[in-house]
């Protein structure tokens, strides 16, 4: 088993910790399946992060797949509510746009099925 | 949250990262041949041998014969890398050094072998490439001693053990992918040396399976206690190399190296990506010198165990291992065998204070009185936990630090303020 659909999930659970720990109240997620890739496209509310974080997010989900770290930690995603497993989360997926725009932070992460 | 840092430094590729990481089996080959006594006879004695912990190569092989096994084994190993295209990062870097160590200590080409065919079996089923599982893998040799154990104890007859041998390994590395995933969970990434839990869980399986057919594991203490000058030269050598390179790659590195401290080190702190590649051969080669002082001033010998040590602890400075998280740990271990009167020269107890930073992330997330008292709980698990899995599993830290960080880390979690 691939465990694909709990890794998606996995994914959604940790950037839910995180937004609702460190940033907003209020964060929507949509999640669509298609043939050959996951779309996960996020929407911070009233966000408080700078520019500044905008781009560290940015540069830490850009770090091209690597699914040796995939198929050891990814069951770590999503587990704790103490660190953020960014880089993990970094390696699971193949495009991230992370942009700022009315005051919100809007995040789409796109995973290929391989 | 401490994200990346933006740090400024020369851009090295895939190609000269496996150059920079195939020093090691260079210099070890060139040490091999300066010690070149009897060195196919040590190195077949070496393959030969049970290698159960604990089995000293040094002792057991030679000087010579014990470095030419770790360079075959790490020749061996970045061909695969360098075969599969993989990106080097932090992860890999772990693996290899940690591959490297122990190949003074158990492993060899014959019990490793089956382990990376389970492993290629494991992914053909799951129609993924060895690529994925490589890192798991390479890991996974903590386990190689049940094949040699298999294999060359005389527990079965030449045919039946070899061939038992070799399907235990390919089921283990057919197995461990998933299992070693499983158990983050336990430790949720507090000790760094996961595949040592599993491979503790997994030994234990085993060991007891062979105890319930009447097969006892005898218990091996080999261990080189001669001059030990040579090697530490050696390691110098390459531990101030990598800083030096560490400075080229990033000048900086020597003023920026404080950044590193801002990690707690918790699975998975990735420092190449995270730092930068400076930065983190600054870091490992700092932790390098260290441990050598560390065991020169403790009065220790630089023997095969003490080298899979210092190597593991290197190699874990690409992810997630320094000063600040790692010495709280080292000192409860120091203080806890000081107290209950044990020789702190003593391999076994060496091995111990350096293993025992596999727990480092408890220091960095939880403060260093937590860190002290995670080295103490360490040193008491791990003086006992090995008699569990018989000496089947090389990376029995590893496991005590599994067991450790399960149970401190829900306790110190429960009494964390917030939300």
């Amino acid at each position: 088993m691939r465990h694909e659909v709990k890794k998606i999930c996995r994914i959604v659970d940790e950037l839910t910790t995180l937004l609702l720990k460190e940033d907003t109240n209020e964060v929507d997620f949509k999640i669509k399946r298609e043939k050959d890739r996951t779309v996960i496209s996020i929407v911070d509310y009233r966000t408080t992060y700078t520019a500044e974080d905008v781009q560290e997010f940015s540069a830490c989900f850009d770090v091209q797949r690597q699914h040796e770290v995939e198929e050891y930690y990814w069951q770590l995603v999503g587990e704790s509510d103490g660190d953020a497993e960014l880089t993990v989360i970094g390696t699971m997926i193949d495009e991230a746009s992370v942009t700022l725009k009315d005051g919100n932070m809007y995040i789409e992460l796109v995973r290929y099925r391989e | 949250m401490v994200l990346r840092k933006k740090i400024v430094e020369k851009e090295i590729h895939k190609k000269q990262l496996l150059w920079i990481l195939s020093a090691f089996p260079i210099a070890f080959l060139f040490f091999a041949f300066l010690n070149r006594d009897a060195l196919l006879d040590g190195l077949w004695t070496i393959h030969l041998s049970p290698t159960i912990l604990i089995t000293d190569f040094l002792a057991l092989g030679g000087i010579g014969a014990a470095f030419l096994n770790a360079a075959l084994i790490g020749f061996m190993n970045l061909f695969l890398l360098n075969r599969f295209k993989m990106k080097i990062n932090g992860l890999l870097i772990a693996a290899f050094l940690t591959m490297l160590g122990f190949a003074f200590l158990g492993k060899n080409l014959i019990n490793i072998f089956p382990l990376y065919i389970g492993g290629w079996l494991y992914a053909k089923s799951q129609k993924i490439h060895m690529r994925d599982v490589i890192a798991v893998i390479m890991f996974s040799t903590g386990l190689s001693p049940i094949i040699s154990q298999i294999m060359f104890a005389d527990l079965f007859p030449t045919v039946l053990g070899f061939t038992l041998g070799f399907s235990v390994g390919v089921l283990i590395g057919f197995t461990i992918t998933p299992i070693a995933a499983h158990m983050v969970k336990f430790h949720d990434g507090h000790n760094l040396y996961n595949i040592g839990f599993t491979a503790g869980i997994i030994g234990t399986l085993f060991a007891s399976i062979l105890r319930a057919i009447d097969k006892e594991i005898e218990p091996v203490s080999i261990i080189y206690t001669d001059s030990d000058l040579s090697i530490k030269i050696l390691l110098m050598v390459l531990f101030l190399g990598l800083i030096v390179l560490g400075l080229y790659i990033n000048p900086k590195s020597y003023k920026q190296y404080g950044y590193i401290f801002k990690y707690k080190g918790r699975m998975v702190t990735d420092f190449p990506f995270l730092v930068g590649h400076g930065i983190t051969f600054v870091n490992m080669g700092s932790m390098g010198i260290f441990t050598v002082l560390l065991v020169t001033i403790l009065g220790g010998v630089i023997n095969g165990p003490i080298l899979a040590s210092i190597f593991t602890v290197v190699g874990f400075s690409a992810l997630g291992k320094h000063f600040k998280n790692c010495i709280p740990i080292m000192l409860g271990v120091m203080a806890t065998a000081f107290v209950l009167g044990m020789d702190l020269s003593q391999t076994t107890v060496i091995m111990a204070i350096l293993f025992s930073t596999t727990v480092a992330p408890i220091a960095g997330s939880y403060g260093p009185v937590a860190g002290f008292l995670a080295g103490v709980l360490h040193l008491v698990i791990v003086m006992n936990i090995g008699m569990v899995h018989g000496g089947i599993n090389l990376y029995n830290n590893g496991f005590s630090g599994g067991l450790v960080a399960g149970i401190l880390i829900p306790v110190l979690d429960a009494f964390k303020k917030g939300d």
